[in-house]
């Protein structure tokens, strides 16, 4: 959604105009044809939550600007959901998985990234299997255990499975791989030992990657929805998206609310992204393809 | 965030990966863990639990009702949680494995029958054998599963619905408005007009339901309740009547798919024909669809027998350690006085004996709100919770919109569709201890 446009590809001197328009066009087309399927029904939510209670949901064709603009629905939403409780709870969660994963996923990906040790290769594999179980099978189980580690029921349940995320290891690993071991044979000839070598060496050459297991870690904690419901009992404890689903009408739902309560949920994630994004495209740049 | 809920509709709720991992996993492990032992007394603190109800509108009912009933029995201490629609089936699996399920819990009979056969609920009929005659029979027997030999649940409140026509677009597409359909051969007949007349309005936007065959007068099971048998002729019958309607164009190829959220945005969009709709439909189509509630035409439900009505259950935890307070409270929240209440509140109706003859579901006062009603209030006594218990949200209704699409798209015969549909459901019954 951010930044096709950057990625135009070289206009080769040769062509002739006509085809070099035609192709333009055709981008162009494609770009609008994307912005269209992926802005669409965030603009349509957005439209929906500022619609007041008289006007017509369902018309044919739909109708993008509201008739009365309100803000009542996110008032009502507010009024309804404790939000700033839930939102905190939410946050609580997703810091502690930014954390936790920014520093475990670092740490294991520089250890089996760089350093070398009996049983790497058993390690790497076991992370590698562990990106292949799909979470809902193993949901039960999981629950089993945070439950009988006492922790059902608290923030601390909710994070833990994904603290530090198989994936996120495995990217930093690939970014570590990556560096050129010129830099760390420099710096052992100048005496660094491993800490030295990891923090003042490695470190600063993979931020954008880091970055992006920050990003990944805050949004997919933020977004979780299962999870969270099936580990936390009491409302108190609920996040946002947990603490949202409220807003479902008992027997049957106004849609305007909802989508009032998607956007609220949405802030964060926009906020969190529009802070990191210019790390986040370095990141995937870097992301195992720098020689 | 996805949002599919129609309390009540069972259909929808049970939709998600009912955990066939809890059906295998936790049976062994529940009997080791389920004897706690029963004090006997109504005393102790025991956990409440409803999905989506705590909210503005219900919020103050059941901190009433459960503040009379701890007022009424010292002693008692009652925990009311209430959870999120959404999931509502995957939280009762993990907690049903994790043997942390609370001791009275609000769910619909499929998700009881699932629970049963788990081994995680209490037997009424061994447990609280007196139950039985304080609720009305179809009621007790729609929560009595004969496969698993027992009554698993307090029958809890009803929901029906009358049926809601766009006259709008009976005027546009050749019908009279005046005759609205009120049997099964008007309602095709019409909606084959309607289709000849107007391509993309139809009048159905669905294939049918399990609940739609049970109405069209099809046998579902087999008195042992151990086998499907809606592959009859009449179910046939029934399937062929859709497939004539989508050769003439009259039904089209996004029915083949919808679920019911989807045929009810239809309708509010203004391009159905005809809903079956429950009694609170009125109040939302008048709130997101103002320009159809404004020509609604509101008529009985269309059946060939006894109308369909849904159901809602209270269940005890077999493993709960105050049962007899569990149950004590599970009879006080489901006891007439109760029932009316709350369902005056939610537009809903009591499971109870005698509670229909409330002046409030007999007496007239003009209101569009107190037709429909009345209307489902006279339909509720002799309606019927068709959806056998036995009939999962998940695998089973999807193969049979699935077998059904194929049917009247005509690349199955009808009889071969419902024959794959009734040997799956079969099959995964039988698999089921």
């Amino acid at each position: 959604m951010f930044s096709f446009s950057s990625h135009a590809p070289p206009t080769t001197g040769n062509r002739g105009r006509r085809p070099k328009r035609l192709g333009t066009i055709a981008q162009y087309l494609i770009l609008t044809l994307m912005t269209v399927l992926m802005a669409g029904p965030l603009l349509w939510q957005l439209s929906l939550s500022l619609k007041s209670s008289g006007e017509s949901l369902y018309e044919r064709p739909p109708r993008l600007v509201p008739e009365h603009p309100t803000w009542h629905n996110f008032v009502a939403v507010l009024d309804r959901i404790p939000v700033p409780h839930y939102f905190l709870n939410s946050l609580l969660v997703a810091g502690m998985a930014v954390i936790g994963n920014v520093v475990g996923a670092t740490c294991a990906g520089y250890a089996l990234g760089k350093l070398r040790f009996r049983g790497r290769g058993v390690a790497t594999a076991v992370f590698v299997a562990a990106l292949l179980v799909p979470g809902e099978i193993v949901l039960i189980s999981q629950f089993l255990l945070v439950r009988n580690a006492g922790l059902a029921n608290t923030l601390v349940g909710v994070v833990l499975p994904t603290i530090v995320a198989a994936l996120n290891v495995l990217l930093m690993r690939n970014a570590f791989a990556s560096l050129p071991a010129e830099f760390d044979e420099a710096a052992i000839v100048d005496g660094a030992n491993v800490w030295q070598r990891f923090i003042r060496v490695s470190l600063p050459q993979v931020k954008g990657v880091i970055t992006v297991v920050a990003i990944f870690s805050f949004i997919g904690s933020w977004n979780d929805f299962l999870w969270p419901l099936i580990v936390l009992s009491d409302e108190s404890n609920y996040t946002l998206t947990v603490g949202l689903n409220r807003l479902r009408g008992t027997f049957y739902s106004d849609p305007r609310l909802v989508a009032a309560g998607t956007i609220i949920a949405l802030i964060p994630i926009v906020a969190f992204f529009a802070i990191l994004q210019r790390y986040f495209f370095r990141g995937l740049e870097e992301g195992g393809l720098k020689g | 965030m996805t949002m599919t809920s129609r309390r009540g509709r069972l259909a929808l709720m049970a939709g998600l990966a009912i955990g066939s991992l809890v059906l295998s996993g936790c049976g062994s492990d529940m009997n080791s863990s389920s004897k706690p032992s029963d004090d006997g007394k109504v005393a102790g603190k025991i956990t409440f639990q409803t999905w989506n109800l705590k909210n503005d509108k219900f919020t103050s009912y059941f901190n009433n009702l459960i503040a009379a009933f701890e007022k009424a029995h010292p002693g008692t201490d009652i925990k009311w949680v209430d959870q999120p629609a959404e999931g509502y089936q995957d939280k009762l699996s993990a907690d049903a494995a994790a043997g942390s399920l609370p001791d009275v819990i609000d769910m619909g009979p499929e998700s009881a029958y699932t629970l049963g056969q788990a081994g995680v609920l209490l037997n009424l009929e061994k447990d609280d054998p007196g139950a039985k005659k304080l609720y009305l029979p179809k009621a007790w027997e729609a929560m009595t599963f004969k496969k698993l030999g027992g009554t698993y649940g307090y029958p809890w409140y009803l929901n029906t619905g009358p049926s809601f026509f766009n006259t709008a677009l009976f005027k546009k597409c050749g019908l009279d408005p005046k005759h609205l359909p009120k049997t099964f051969d008007e309602l095709f007949d019409q909606a084959e007009i309607m289709g000849k007349n107007c391509k993309d309005t139809p009048m159905m936007a669905r294939m049918p339901s399990i609940e739609l065959f049970g109405a069209y007068g099809v046998p579902l099971m087999n008195a042992a309740g151990t086998k499907f048998t809606y592959n009859d002729a009449k179910g046939v019958e029934l399937v062929e009547h859709f497939r004539k309607l989508y050769a003439g164009k009259a039904l089209t190829k996004e029915a083949l798919n919808n679920l019911q959220t989807k045929e009810l945005e239809t309708f509010k969009a203004g391009r159905l024909g005809y809903m079956g709709g429950s009694s609170y439909t009125l109040d939302d189509l008048k709130a997101t669809a103002p320009n159809v509630y404004k020509t609604l035409g509101i008529g009985p439900a269309i059946t060939n027998g006894a109308p369909n009505t849904y159901m809602e259950s209270l269940v005890v935890n077999a493993g709960s350690k105050h049962k007899t307070l569990a149950k004590a409270f599970a009879r006080y929240v489901t006891n007439p006085a109760n029932q009316l209440a709350f369902g005056k509140k939610a537009s809903v109706f009591p499971s109870t004996v005698g509670s229909m003859d409330d002046p409030y579901f007999t007496k007239d006062d003009g209101q569009p709100s107190t037709k429909v009603r009345l209307q489902s209030a006279a339909q509720v006594k002799k309606a019927v919770v068709y959806w056998p218990a036995a009939f999962s949200g998940g695998a089973d209704v999807e193969t049979l919109r699935e077998q059904l699409a194929l049917a009247v798209i005509g690349k199955k015969s009808v009889k071969d569709a419902l024959d794959t549909s009734v040997k799956f459901s079969n099959d995964r019954l039988a698999s089921q201890r």
